[in-house]
């Protein structure tokens, strides 16, 4: 065959110069508004939700409340500008919109619940940067052996154990290795290992969601819900209202046998769902043996980074209810940094500080929703809506609220969706004459069940963000997790906390 | 600076002579059949490829605050590869497999830091004696669909080749999330090829609706099947039966532009009914269906609609937005 190359030029557009860069104005400016489209769309609800007149029984301060409220939601979920920037939109509501002082505004922007997440946050890359990670990888297999079921069993206990204290995302950063290494150790074919893979990542993942309720260090939407309480309920001059505020080891007495309860149920689900292809792992276990034995004894510092997390550990048990949890983790981060063993460097690039401000503001404009009755008047008529179905108290209500957070969290992070939800929960609480501890336990814990999405939690979010994992692979085997969770915790409100006096 | 303009501006104007191909690898098998098809058609040697691998920019917002560049970071200490490194390799090697190909090649690596991210952008470029290049990029965006957009304004291509990953839905789903693929097409100023289950059949189908546009398509269309050596077919679908010779005009016109590059058409015909349903049924016996742009851009094509996307939405063959 002779066919004379076509000529590149003829290829293309012969357009002006003139109207190329019309069309490229043009297209950038339909491609910003695209890409803009819900920022524009919140703005527009909220100006015209501004300008109706304000619904009867609510105050003009808590109608705005309650606006931006809603802008802010939308915007969390669609993200269609920077999340921290919504943060500062709504620092800018509270002072333009509803007219409070801006140093007031500043002062409800830091509580003890935003010191714990700056801490927490600190205090985790302190421990991820202590490289412990093949030494726990090690400890797993020798006690696992090198059948698959034993081993991804052992990795989800072990992973929720230690992100039980440190936090799911701390841990879910220092397995991520372990998990990968494991698989391409045993084979070099993504496509002969894709299931193998699943589970082995997928027991990180989940073994680290399930734990992060744990305890009130388990994640940021723990602090939250205790900070609420405490803001809600307390009053000083009340000693009734004492058992509002919840210590770290009141949370784990309500929380932690669900954690554990939860865990053989990873495992099953993770099973039944991929069927990895290989049974047994003893040859990736032989070559992780020899790259671990490379790394030498415990080092002094090892031990010194292991005592200083411990003590950390024993400041939250017994004197957190004293000084504050976030104290202890400021306490603790400080430590790290003074006895050398993380530099601040590493510190600076890996919290996103951003994070910090987001809950700040949230927590902020949370408390803006109590203040000015926006979160009564929600409330009430929440369980309106719900009556009808019989769901407005008790058992229905629980399980109402429950799905409710599910759902929520499933669509952002599910330390904004505690921090939105979590005023209005409360007052519905109240509202029908439910336990405050029991409804806020139920919507803490309920946000760790976005297992559906690579979003939803930050473990699985940093597992996603390996590669071995696709989207679908979540929908596929949240569902199932997320059914089990729920139906675990409703059996524990129904039968264990009312047992601890909630 | 100004020197560093005139550069830039140099390697823009030396790269609009050469027919450039983007190829999207995402570790799927539709993207690397895209891959084979470009080698197909970029084998003179005034084509370059350049393969793409984007990866979503780490942020810890979604991860509790923690950045994801610390797993990444720990994931580098273990000497594992991020995600991406592999896959162009192998895409690589699939290329470099093509005989055609087989020459010395010169390699050149550079790299570009990416605030928050620890690898940031990467490039291998491998250079020929013909002057025929292939780049390997691995690139970070916001998201996948920006990363390739923002790969097209470095430096114009002429044919962005993606493979069909993630369901498209409705306009709800558009509006919500759109796939890549659709993003990409929606907004790409170049041809742009979303191929899916892309085999060597009947070649091309060029579908035609008279409009000057449409012809300017079928000259492109053309030119990428004499390139790929590749057969092709000629349709229209008329509304209704009366404007049948309607439809049987455009074909004949497309046909003339066709036979006047020396290709000969290999069969032609119309339908009557409703476009994207007809030219989607018809073209499940080709291997490539080939559609104009409407000329509708952004939100117009949103709210208007458009029998490209359409057919792009719908076809269960590889679908060719011919721009």
């Amino acid at each position: 065959m002779n066919i004379s190359a076509p000529k590149i030029s003829d290829l293309q557009n012969g357009d002006g110069i003139g109207a190329k860069t019309a069309k490229l104005i043009s297209d950038f400016s339909v491609h910003y508004m695209w890409e803009k489209k819900w920022f524009f769309i919140a703005m527009l609800i909220g100006a015209i939700m501004l300008s109706l007149p304000t619904p009867d029984g609510l105050s003009r301060e808590a109608w705005i409340v309650l606006t931006m409220s809603l802008m802010a939601t939308i915007l969390f979920v669609t993200e269609p500008i920077p999340l921290p920037a919504v943060a500062l939109l709504i620092i800018l509501g509270q002072v333009f919109l509803l007219g409070s002082a801006s140093s007031d505004v500043a002062k409800t922007l830091w509580n003890d619940s935003v010191l714990f997440i700056l801490g927490s946050l600190m205090l985790a890359v302190a421990v991820v940067k202590q490289k412990l990670d093949k030494r726990i990888a090690w400890i797993i297999v020798r006690m696992t052996g090198t059948k698959t079921t034993r081993i991804c069993f052992g990795i989800s206990v072990v992973s929720g154990l230690l992100a039980s204290f440190v936090g799911e995302h701390t841990v879910a950063a220092m397995m991520l290795p372990v998990g990968i290494t494991l698989v391409t150790l045993t084979s070099d074919d993504p496509k002969k290992v894709r299931n193998l893979a699943a589970v082995l990542l997928f027991s990180i993942a989940y073994g680290c969601s399930v734990a992060g309720i744990g305890t009130p260090s388990g994640g940021a939407r723990n602090a939250i819900m205790i900070g609420y309480w405490r803001e809600f309920f307390y009053d000083p001059s009340n000693p009734e209202t004492q058992r509002f505020i919840i210590d770290y080891v009141r949370w784990m007495m309500f929380a932690y046998p669900m954690f554990l309860l939860q865990l053989p149920f990873v495992t099953l689900i993770l099973f039944i769902t991929f069927r990895p292809e290989y049974r047994d792992l003893s040859r990736a276990v032989v070559k992780l043996r020899a790259q671990v034995e490379m790394e030498g004894p415990m080092k002094a510092a090892d031990w010194v980074s292991i005592i200083l997390f411990l003590l950390v550990l024993v400041g939250w048990i017994f004197v957190s209810d004293k000084v504050g949890m976030g104290t202890i983790a400021i306490l603790g981060a400080t430590a790290f940094l003074v006895a050398g063993l993380v530099r601040w460097e590493d510190i600076n690039s890996g919290v996103n500080w951003g994070v910090v401000l987001l809950y700040g503001a949230a927590i902020s404009l949370g408390i803006e929703m109590k203040d000015t009755g926006a979160a009564q008047w929600v409330a009430e008529s929440f369980l309106d809506l719900l009556a009808p179905l019989g769901a407005n108290e008790g058992f229905g209500l629980w399980v109402a609220v429950s799905a409710l957070t599910t759902a929520v969290t499933n669509m952002m992070s599910n330390g904004a969706a505690v921090a939105v939800l979590g005023p209005v929960v409360l007052k519905m609480a109240v509202v029908a004459q439910e336990s405050p501890i029991i409804i806020g336990f139920i919507t803490a814990i309920s946000s760790a069940f976005a297992y559906l999405t690579v979003v939803g939690t930050p473990a699985c979010t940093i597992v996603y963000a390996s590669g071995y994992l696709k989207t679908t692979d979540f929908l596929v085997v949240g569902w199932k997790m997320a059914l089990t969770s729920t139906i675990i915790m409703l059996a524990a409100a129904f039968v264990y906390w009312p047992l601890l006096g909630s | 600076m100004a020197d560093n303009d005139i550069d830039l501006q140099q390697i823009y104007e030396a790269r609009k002579n050469r027919f450039r191909v983007l190829v999207c690898v995402d570790g799927s098998e539709e993207s690397y059949g895209g891959l084979e098809y470009a080698s197909s058609v970029a084998n003179l040697a005034d084509s370059d490829i350049v393969l793409l691998y984007v990866r979503p920019i780490d942020q810890g917002l979604r991860s509790g605050g923690l950045q994801v560049r610390v797993a990444r970071e720990n994931m580098l200490s273990w000497g594992l590869e991020l995600p991406g490194i592999k896959y162009l390799k192998k895409g690589l090697d699939q290329l470099m497999a093509d005989e055609t190909l087989a020459s010395e090649w010169g390699e050149k690596i550079s790299h570009t830091d990416i605030v928050g991210d620890p690898l940031g952008d990467n490039k291998i470029e491998y250079t020929n004696e013909d002057g025929r290049m292939i780049v390997l990029k691995l690139k970070t965006a916001p998201t996948i669909a920006a990363g390739i957009l923002d790969q097209y304004e470095l430096g114009p291509y002429d044919l962005i080749i993606l493979g069909e990953s993630g369901s498209w839905g409705g306009w709800t789903k558009s509006l919500w999330d759109p796939a890549v693929a659709e993003k990409v097409a929606m907004h790409a100023p170049c041809s742009v090829l979303v191929t899916r289950d892309l085999k060597r059949g009947n070649g091309y189908l060029l579908c035609t609706d008279g409009s000057d546009r449409a012809l300017e398509m079928v000259k492109k269309a053309g030119l990428y099947a004499m390139r790929t050596r590749s057969k092709v077919s000629v349709m229209s679908v008329a509304l209704d039966v009366e404007s049948e010779l309607e439809a049987q005009n455009n074909v004949d016109a497309a046909v003339a532009v066709l036979k006047d590059m020396g290709v000969e058409p290999m069969s032609t015909f119309t339908r009557v009914g409703n476009p994207f349903e007809e030219i989607n049924s018809a073209g499940e016996d080709y291997a490539i269906i080939a559609v104009g742009d409407t000329g509708k851009t952004g939100l117009k094509r949103f709210f208007l609609g458009s029998v490209s996307f359409k057919v792009m939405e719908h076809a269960k063959k590889s679908v060719m937005v011919v721009r």
